[in-house]
């Protein structure tokens, strides 16, 4: 199953957090995460890489960025 | 019918009236002072700067007033002086808390000045560090988010930076929280 997350507007923690309510079932093999600023991006790539998450791709258009997570 | 009121005393013993504040010019004066009085058995706590404080940095130590010339002679004797040294007699003067916490529900976060940790309540995994812009903070990041608050290593021992610093004061705390669940 695919979901996406939609983290733009939101601080840190926030879009972590929002990533880590999204895979709670388990049932997610493949996670989109959008978020607007560098900070999100790399504490959503780490706290994804610590829950067995590969980041495949990350497209930035302008200030955001479209991050696309595999579940390993 | 005689009605007794209790001062209301803080954490380390003493009332309001009994406490005063050091203030630093800078953080690592801070940090050094913090270390050098725990070390020799003084309970002081680190604190934010009182509104009526215009000198100094962000954090000041809040000590008891009796021990003022003995912690004041230490301090000289290590090269790290404090600028002011100011008695705690109202409420403008006091100290203001370190800490921030937000509760997410699920999670719990706690920001010291401009770091913040935050853990999973159920399994106390660490799941986010962040702020600063410290060098060091990613390394910080890398080696404690996915492990439980029990395995990760204190901020305090493996960070080189004032980020360091003030993510172990949050870490400290939320040891305090966890601690309570």
């Amino acid at each position: 199953m695919s979901i996406t997350i939609d983290a733009r507007g939101y601080s840190c923690p926030q879009p972590v957090l929002m990533f880590m309510k999204a895979i709670k079932s388990g049932s997610e093999n493949e996670v989109i995460v959008m978020v607007d600023t560098d900070a999100s991006k790399e504490n959503v790539s780490r706290a994804a890489e610590s829950k067995n998450y590969s980041v495949t791709d990350i497209q930035q258009q302008g200030d955001e960025y479209r991050m696309t997570l595999i579940k390993d | 019918m005689f009605k007794f009121k209790f001062k209301k005393k803080k954490p380390h013993g003493f009332s309001q009236a009994e406490l005063g504040i050091l203030v630093f010019g800078n953080t690592s004066e801070v940090i050094g002072a913090q270390k050098a009085l725990e070390t020799n058995g003084w309970k002081i706590r680190v604190m934010g700067p009182p509104p009526e404080i215009q000198s100094g940095c962000d954090l000041v130590i809040e000590f008891p007033l009796i021990q003022e010339l003995d912690i004041i002679r230490l301090l000289e004797k290590l090269g790290i002086p404090p600028i002011e040294m100011v008695p705690v007699t109202g409420p403008l003067l006091q100290p203001v808390d370190l800490f921030h916490i937000k509760d997410f529900g699920e999670f719990l976060m706690i920001r010291a000045a401009n770091m913040k940790i935050t853990v999973e309540k159920s399994t106390r995994l660490i799941v986010n560090v962040s702020g600063g812009g410290c060098p060091d903070v990613p390394y910080l990041a890398c080696m404690m988010v996915g492990k439980t608050m029990a395995q990760a290593p204190n901020p305090l021992d493996i960070g080189h930076t004032l980020c360091g610093y003030a993510l172990g004061l949050a870490f400290k705390e939320m040891e305090k929280r966890c601690s309570q669940w």
